[in-house]
This record gives C-alpha cells, structure tokens and sequence, in this order.
C-alpha cells in the first residue's frame, strides 16, 4: 500500500495551521472540482484532496497521521499500519464521504463507522451504506419508442474494511416506453453494497433485510443517439426534407420516412427554404401524448448542369423577375 | 429482471446522501429542488431531476465550503448552463441537415 503524504497532498508545510491547510484545500478544491475542470483525472485528483484534509483538518486524526509518519515511513515505500496499531474509528466530519472514498492508507489508519446517520437522529445501523454509482446509458430513437432490455455491465466498488476491489455485475433492465432524452431512473440497491462495520462485527445485531437496505442505487442517465434522419423537439418529431429546386416550385407528392413507416407527403407549390409541414399525430407518443411530424424544407440545387440543363436555367434567368435581394437596394 | 423507479423518497434521499432531513428541508427553501408530491415533509418524494440536483448541491456545499445561498446560485447557473449546452448541440445537429 502507498504512503500518502497529506502535506504534500495539500502543499502546506507540516507546521501549518488550520486557517492555511482550509486555504490551500479550497484553492484546490476549486481548481480539481469536476463541475468546474473536465480534465481526466480531476476528479481523482479532487479525491486526493479532500482526503487529506479530512485528516489534516482534524486534530486527532492529525496527531495520529504525524504518528505514523514519523514512524519512518518515506512516500515510496511501501506502507502498512504499525504493529498493533489501532484506529480511531471516528470519522469526525459531518460530511457524507464513507470510507469507501478514500484510499486503502486512509483506511487502514482510519477505518470506522461513518453511515450518515450520526446527524439525522436516527439509530445508527451496524453497516456502511454502498455508495450510489451513476451511469450514462446511450440508446437509439427506436428503442425510446417501442422500449428496450437492455443488460449494463459495470464496475461496483466493493469495500473489504481494508482494501477496495473493482467488480464486474452485469444486470437487465427494462427502459420504458416512451422515455425521454436526459430522463433520469433509479435501480434500487444495485450500487455499491453496504458493508458490515468492521468493530460491530463481534456483536452485529442487524439483519441481512436491515444491511440490503443500505445498499447504494444505480441511477441511469439516459440519452438519446442522435439519429440519421430525425430530431426531437419535446414530443415532436423533425425531419428535413430536401426538394429539387423544381418540385418547390411546383408542389409533389412524395413518400417521407416517420418512426412506424412511409407516409405521402403533399408538398404545394410554392414552398420556400425553411417552411413547415405539420403532419398530426406521426410524432413521438410519450405517457398520453401523441406529437406530430414537422418537415422542414430544404431545396437542394444539381451539383452540375448539363449543356441543356443550362440552357433551362438560363430561360428561367431571363423571365423570372423576382429579386431575392431586393432588401439590399436602400442599403448601398 | 431489476426493478426501476422515477422517484425518489425523502427517507430514502436522506439515506443516499448521509444527510438529515433538515439539510434537505434546507435545499428545498433555498429552491434548488421542489418536491413532487408530499403535504409534510416525511411524505416528500422527488424526481430524479430534483434528486441529482440535490446531491449535487450537497456536494458542491461540502466540498467547496460554499454557504447554501452561493449553492443555490451556482446550482441554478449550473442547470441554465447544461439546458443551454443541449439546445446548442440540438441546434447545431438541426443546422447541419439544412446546410
């Protein structure tokens, strides 16, 4: 196990105060805080800090960190408590960190009961409560419309008291009908699992009912894939159409894809860049709501003309006399 | 198959997050989040849009040493921000199919 050196973590001298360890711990705080810096590792780096100003700002936990390391211990070595060592057993914060936040040095120095209840009022339980995990989960427009199973495999982190261990699960979960970008939904208990506190072991007196309640949650984000064809907005669905210059014009009739099929599409004469056609009830249906199709036109010109093709144009150049910048002439 | 829910209880948030129903009773006055249903407070239930933003406000609160007015502030510059980011992606997919 690494030694980890909480000063240089937090990079104050060993004499230094509260006041300045509080400093340096917010400058980092800030600088490492994943809300404001993307960066990969920040949030690693965010851990780090704020274990050891968990140690440092408390002045047992301190003395006792001081102990150790002038039990002679340098940064590279390897590290194990000292004979006989016996930890405090307090985590003296009212924050919401558990043990399982912290490094394996953290807690084997420091390992004890921190469940979050110490504030609450309520009866302190016999485990740790597992920490929620968070999951992004992509899934296409189709599966939004009609549902899906789908199996999310994961990393759950799985605290011994001593060491913390990354294991696979794997599990299915039905995604509803209908759910929308960014919704949000809970699986409950299948986060992290809670763990006996170590010094209750000997008289445990909770239930394995009492410890499952304590297990963390899975909570899925999910989020649409952006799709070939269509968007969304709200409950309608967008589709652009591109048009020969011609059918514009013109008008047609002409198939145009929807989620549950082809549909005609009548498009008069006449439509410009940018129009709307609304076409009721072929939009997304989510909970009682039925959306409609909006197709917005695009009119796409040939990338190339033929010598007669040119000539058309040309015939249309001299006979059309409107002006598509006639706005421009009061402006020169 | 595992079971899932869109909602979450006001016991069960307090266990989630290791914080007492007064802290929570706290965020909800400072309007970072609104209960979905609930006359008292034991009866609270959230979304879990409410939800998120709760545990975010708890974090940014300890980690950051911000009082919960400065929490709220940022917490709702925060949800403007991400709001925002999606209808300029969304906008920006929408622009490249008429282009």
């Amino acid at each position: 196990m690494e030694f980890k050196d909480y000063y240089q973590i937090l990079g104050v001298d060993e004499n230094a105060d509260l006041k300045e360890i509080k400093k340096a711990y917010r400058k980092l705080a800030l600088k490492f805080h994943p809300d404001m810096n993307a960066e990969a590792g920040a949030e690693e780096k965010l851990k780090q800090v704020a274990e050891a100003y968990e140690v440092l700002k408390d002045d047992i936990k301190r003395a006792e960190y001081n102990d150790i390391k002038r039990y002679g211990l340098g940064a590279n070595q390897g590290f194990e408590a000292p004979p006989g060592w016996q930890p405090s057993g307090e985590f003296a914060s009212g924050n919401s960190s558990s043990s399982a936040d912290f490094s394996d040095f953290f807690n084997s120095l420091f390992s004890g009961g921190k469940s979050g209840y110490k504030d609450s009022g309520q009866q302190e339980p016999d485990f740790f409560k597992g920490s929620d995990l968070d999951m992004e989960v992509p899934i296409f427009l189709e599966e939004s419309v009609a549902g899906v199973t789908k199996t999310l495999e994961y990393l759950v982190p799985v605290f011994d008291g001593r060491h913390i261990q990354q294991i696979k699960k794997s599990i299915k979960v039905k995604i509803p009908q209908g759910i929308a970008d960014g919704e949000r939904m809970r699986v409950k208990g299948q986060g992290a699992p809670s763990q006996v506190i170590p010094d209750k072991k000997a008289t445990n007196s909770g239930t394995i009912d009492d410890q499952k309640a304590l297990d963390g949650d899975l909570f899925l984000h999910i989020h649409l894939v952006p799709h070939p064809l269509f968007d969304i907005q709200g409950i309608n669905l967008l589709l652009t159409v591109p048009l020969f210059p011609w059918e514009a014009v013109l008008g047609t009739k002409m198939e145009v894809p929807t989620l549950n099929g082809k549909i005609i599409l009548n498009i008069p004469p006449n439509s410009r860049s940018g129009n709307k056609l609304r076409v009721k009830g072929k939009g997304l249906k989510i909970k009682n709501s039925q959306g409609d199709l909006l197709a917005t036109i695009k009119i796409d010109i040939p990338p190339s003309t033929t010598s007669e093709t040119q000539k058309l144009w040309e015939q249309l150049a001299e006979v059309e006399q409107y002006n598509p910048r006639k706005d421009w002439s009061n402006e020169s | 198959m595992t079971d899932i829910t869109i909602h979450m209880p006001l016991n069960d948030l307090c266990r989630s997050t290791g914080i007492s129903q007064e802290v929570i009773v706290e965020v909800v006055e400072y309007g970072i989040a609104t209960p979905l249903t609930g006359d008292t407070f034991s009866e609270w239930v959230f979304d879990l849009e409410s939800t998120h933003w709760i545990k975010k406000a708890i974090k940014l609160n300890q980690q950051l040493q911000i009082d919960w007015v400065a929490t709220a502030m940022v917490i709702e510059l925060m949800r403007k921000k991400q709001q925002l980011e999606i209808e300029n992606n969304q906008l920006k997919v929408m622009l490249s199919r008429l282009l």
